[in-house]
């Protein structure tokens, strides 16, 4: 059997010791096809967050393999695990995660510098990404001057930053209103569309449905439910 | 990098403290520098100044301030020895000192042939252009103060005997808190009732075509109860004395140490608080895939800029201090190399200071970048 491009096999994952032990995933195994936008649901503390740590190369599974752009992660040191996170992989946070004292530019231009240090013209690039999400007259603007839903654009222009094929969110409309979360569910789906990335969303929020190419329910750390939308 | 500089540039409350840190450690250091540097100059600058290869002293002197008469016979005998081309005679003893008006007080008079050296002072040199008289007494204008002279020349007395005052020299200050003056060989025997070709020091100049270390060898077997020293040799001797022996050095270099230390605790502080207050930032940077090498330099180079600041304006208020120090300690002196060289102690600080924190921010764990 070929590696998946992006998934676990038997995966459990476990927490904590004896008593306060807590099996935050048992057995899981979940596929991601390329250029798909996959969401993953579920009660709060049914395994979620895990499971997106497991893709990111942020946890490695007890038992069971992650794989990622086909190719099987556990095994790596850390500091292999930060080489594939820095070439192919980006996330999306619930809170953001802006870097507190720099610019919206400068968030976005030091996205692509982690990616790669050494290549040139970071300010033009971000300066592209920033006036592709109509952030163009908050350039300058600090984290903590813009509303929630300009935090979120910036926070996944940072992400696009250098084109990784992987995008990973964790609750990226929880802390925004209606509008903002609709808008940045049109983003993520436009990036699969139009750019084949494959990105994961784990999320309560019921608006992300139709959108998604596929929906996830985990309950107690195993799938409960996997419905594709045709 | 320009995470590091943003990041200092928003607290800038605790940047100022960091800055402040460090700008004393380096005045600190670069004061306490110049003072050590000064006090080791002082230390043997008549030694320096005279321009003799070998230095005859009695038996176990430990520096210039305090030689003790030789025999008479030790010129000769010296001055028999092949290599040896020249003797010159020093003497320096405390004397009473009379001012115009009748105050008294102890100062250390200096008598030397004519030929010791160019940069020794005495008023007999064959160089010496502006014309005084062969006896003439000399002072540095450190001692001004203490000598109350107010004009020149000036009818002194010294050990009761009359002497004239005619030139002020600049440069030869002692730390001693004791005036010195300077005069002829022959006049402060006179002052100092030695007898004729008595010194307290014999100074020879030599023939290069013999080896130093080899006339030094037969003076010292020649002369056995006296000391035979190289210029060089005696002057480290009087330099280590003054420092070391009465621990004036240890004390100067104590603040100085201080200085870093005080440095380094307030440098080590401010940065860790900052990095701890950053540190989910840290994780942010890794789980982006940033390696450790990238985050460790974030943290390092704030620790830099504060660094390169404080030292900045550390030598900007030092410079500024040293000089308006010198109307009050004539001897400090600053070599134009030492507050360039106080930059490495200053960032090497700055280093050791952020260890801690590069560490923390180091071991940060990516994956708690999911975690609220
Ligand atoms: N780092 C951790 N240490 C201990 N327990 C954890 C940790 N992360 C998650 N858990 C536990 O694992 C279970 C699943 O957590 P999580 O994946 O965050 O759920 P979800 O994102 O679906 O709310 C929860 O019971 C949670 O308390
Ligand atoms: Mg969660």
């Amino acid at each position: 059997m070929p590696n998946l491009f992006l998934g676990v096999e038997g995966a459990s994952v476990t927490f904590g010791q004896q008593d306060a032990r807590v099996c935050a995933l048992r057995d899981v195994s979940l596929s991601f096809e390329k250029g798909t936008l996959s969401l993953v649901t579920g009660p709060s503390g049914s395994g979620k967050t895990t499971l997106l740590s497991m893709l990111g190369c942020l946890l490695s599974p007890d038992e069971g393999s992650v794989f990622v752009d086909g190719v099987a992660v556990n095994g790596l040191s850390e500091a292999e695990r930060t080489v594939i996170r820095q070439k192919k992989i980006s996330f999306v946070f619930q809170a953001f995660r802006l870097f507190h004292s720099l610019s919206a530019l400068d968030n976005v231009a030091l996205g692509f510098e982690i990616r790669d240090p050494a290549a040139p013209g970071r300010k033009e690039l971000a300066l592209d990404l920033l006036l592709q999400f109509g952030l163009g007259d908050k350039l300058q603007q600090e984290p903590n001057e813009l509303s929630p839903g300009e935090k979120q654009r910036v926070a996944i222009a940072r992400a696009l930053a250098g084109n990784p094929p992987i995008l990973l969110a964790d609750e990226p409309t929880a802390s925004l209103d209606a509008e903002a979360g609709r808008n940045i569910c049109q983003i993520l789906r436009r990036e699969v569309d139009e750019q084949g990335r494959t990105v994961v969303v784990v999320s309560h929020d019921p608006r992300w449905e139709k959108f998604a190419d596929r929906t996830i329910t985990l309950c107690d750390g195993r799938v409960e439910e996997e419905v594709a939308v045709l | 990098m320009k995470l590091a500089l943003q990041n200092i540039l928003h607290d800038r409350g605790r940047f100022s403290v960091t800055v402040l840190g460090v700008s004393f450690a380096v005045f600190l250091m670069v004061f306490q520098g110049s003072l050590l540097a000064g006090f080791l100059q002082a230390a043997s600058r008549l030694i320096d100044a005279s321009d003799t290869d070998i230095w005859i002293t009695a038996r176990g002197v430990q520096a210039f301030e305090f030689g003790t008469a030789l025999e008479s016979r030790v010129r000769e005998m010296a001055a028999g020895v092949p290599g040896v081309m020249q003797t010159s005679r020093v003497c320096m003893a405390f004397a009473v000192y009379r001012t115009p008006i009748g105050k008294q007080q102890v100062v250390a008079l200096v008598g030397a042939d004519p030929n010791v050296g160019k940069r020794f002072p005495v008023p007999d040199a064959p160089e010496s252009a502006e014309k005084m008289s062969p006896d003439a007494v000399l002072y540095d204008v450190s001692d001004r103060k203490q000598i109350e002279v107010a004009a020149l020349p000036a009818e002194v007395e010294i050990n009761r005997h009359r002497a004239s005052i005619e030139r002020e020299i600049q440069g030869y200050g002692a730390f001693l808190g004791v005036p010195f003056l300077f005069t002829s060989y022959r006049n402060a025997i006179r002052y100092l009732d030695f007898r004729s070709d008595q010194a307290v020091y014999i100074l020879l100049r030599t023939d290069r075509r013999y080896p130093l270390s080899q006339i030094q060898q037969s003076l010292k077997q020649k002369l056995p109860e006296v000391d035979v020293l190289t210029r060089d040799e005696f002057a480290h001797k009087s330099r280590m004395y003054w420092t070391i022996k009465t621990g004036a050095g240890g004390a100067i270099l104590t603040a100085a140490v201080l200085g870093f230390l005080i440095g380094l605790v307030v440098v080590s502080q401010t940065i860790y608080a900052n990095t701890m207050e950053n540190l989910e930032e840290y994780a942010t940077l890794k789980a982006l895939g940033a390696p450790q090498a990238f985050v460790a330099r974030i943290v390092l180079a704030q620790a830099l800029i504060c660094g390169a600041v404080g030292s900045v304006l550390g030598l900007l208020a030092v410079v500024p201090s040293i000089n308006y120090a010198k109307s009050l300690i004539p001897w400090i002196h600053a070599p134009w190399w030492l507050p360039a060289a106080m930059v490495v102690p200053s960032l090497a600080m700055c280093s050791l200071a952020s260890i801690v924190s590069v560490r923390s921010a180091l071991t940060v764990e990516p994956g708690r970048v999911f975690r609220a």
